[in-house]
């Protein structure tokens, strides 16, 4: 359940857990007061991030905010692309290998079977 | 003494504060500890009805604190149990009518006579929820399973720890086992994931409450009644005791069922009792 479900309304709830899913969002907003705009910057920023990791589906990117036991919670939602997995990779300095892959992009494609 | 000020409070009104101040106080002097009741909530007197003692009232909580009386004298003794007393609030005058310092002060000199001290606050979070919770050095909050409840103990909950007194605790009251099975009302599950503190008691919603308080009798003397076993409960747990908290269950289970079925159970007595 959660947060995650409420956002893509995949199931239905009950009123007890809208009650419930509905709270965690309003007592964030409550205590921290985070301006839209600022949202909207964080949205960006991780669409950067990940993208260069993962083609993602940018149109349907979700980011909220919800409180759960004392804690407030940034949620990112961002669906993959099926289609094709694809990064670029940069080796990462400790690397055992990195000397040879230095300066070298490795790009990884993961092809999606649709047999399988 | 070892003596420990408790003060109920909500945020939001009508959840049940002052029942519940009403009940613990009473629970707790049946338990054998002396235990004095604070109405805090000055111009909105209703703790002395509750404890059926509103005909008792000579001086009361801003009488104490401007010195027209010794703390003593505005004690009132309840009817039944010799260790339990009330200090009323005043009933014509505003919450500004005492501060902090002065309640503070108060709770001092309650801490000298009695083992329990348990504060009604006021609803709301001005200078009235305040000087409720200065003297405390424990905040129970009383919430029900609603939004707007839930809301404003969140809200509590921060103002609690911003003062500087140790996390509160939760009496969840009102809890509607037949929605909750339905899910159409949190559950107890819900309500701690959102909140994230400790609960001291679960309060089933009883009609016994009402009928309680129409003869000024807190319902923790009806033995039949589940919230007042509840009470009770949370009351031995306030004590530190290890009570599981079981009082609500979704739904009565099915040897409870069939009891009540063949005649045995607390629904039949209930109907027989009415008619």
């Amino acid at each position: 359940m959660g947060v995650f479900a409420f956002m893509n309304g995949r199931k239905k709830l009950t009123p007890g857990e809208m009650a419930k899913e509905r709270l965690k969002v309003v007592l964030v907003q409550d205590r921290i007061k985070l301006n839209p705009d600022v949202l909207d910057l964080i949205k960006a920023d991780l669409l950067t991030a990940i993208s260069r990791r993962l083609e993602v589906d940018e149109e349907n990117i979700e980011i909220s905010l919800a409180r759960e036991a004392r804690w407030d919670k940034l949620y990112a939602n961002v669906p993959i692309k099926r289609q094709k997995l694809a990064f670029e990779w940069d080796p990462p300095a400790h690397t055992p290998s990195a000397n040879l892959l230095r300066g070298e992009k490795i790009r990884v494609e993961i092809e999606d079977d649709e047999d399988e | 003494m070892d003596s420990r000020v408790i003060t109920i409070t909500s945020g939001k009104g009508g959840v049940g504060k002052t029942t519940t101040t009403a009940n613990l106080g009473t629970a707790l002097a049946m338990q054998g500890k002396k235990v004095a009741v604070i109405d805090s909530d000055i111009g909105l007197r209703n703790l002395d009805a509750v404890l059926g003692l509103e005909n008792r009232i000579v001086y009361d909580l801003v009488d104490v604190v401007e010195g027209q009386c010794r703390l003593r004298q505005a004690l009132i003794k309840d009817k039944r149990l010799p260790e339990l007393y009330l200090l009323p609030a005043a009933q014509t005058r505003d919450k500004n009518a005492i501060n902090s310092v002065q309640m503070e002060q108060l709770c001092q000199q309650l801490r000298r006579e009695f083992d329990y001290v348990l504060i009604d606050s006021p609803a709301g979070i001005e200078q009235g929820f305040r000087n409720a919770i200065v003297g405390a050095d424990e905040i129970i909050i009383v919430a029900n399973p609603e939004m707007a409840s839930v809301r404003d103990a969140d809200r509590i909950i921060g103002l609690v720890e911003a003062a500087g007194k140790p996390e509160p605790r939760l009496i969840l009251n009102r809890l509607r086992a037949e929605m909750i099975r339905r899910g159409d009302m949190m559950d107890v599950a819900d309500v701690l994931e959102v909140l994230g503190i400790d609960l001291v008691g679960i309060i089933p919603e009883d009609e016994m409450i009402i009928v309680g308080t129409n003869k000024g009798e807190p319902v923790v003397y009806e033995k039949r009644s589940r919230a007042g076993r509840a009470f009770l409960n949370a009351a031995q747990r306030i004590q530190g005791e290890e009570v599981p908290l079981d009082e609500v269950e979704a739904a009565p289970s099915l040897v409870e069922r069939l009891r009540r079925l063949m005649g045995f159970g607390p629904a039949l007595v209930e109907k027989r009792v009415r008619s």
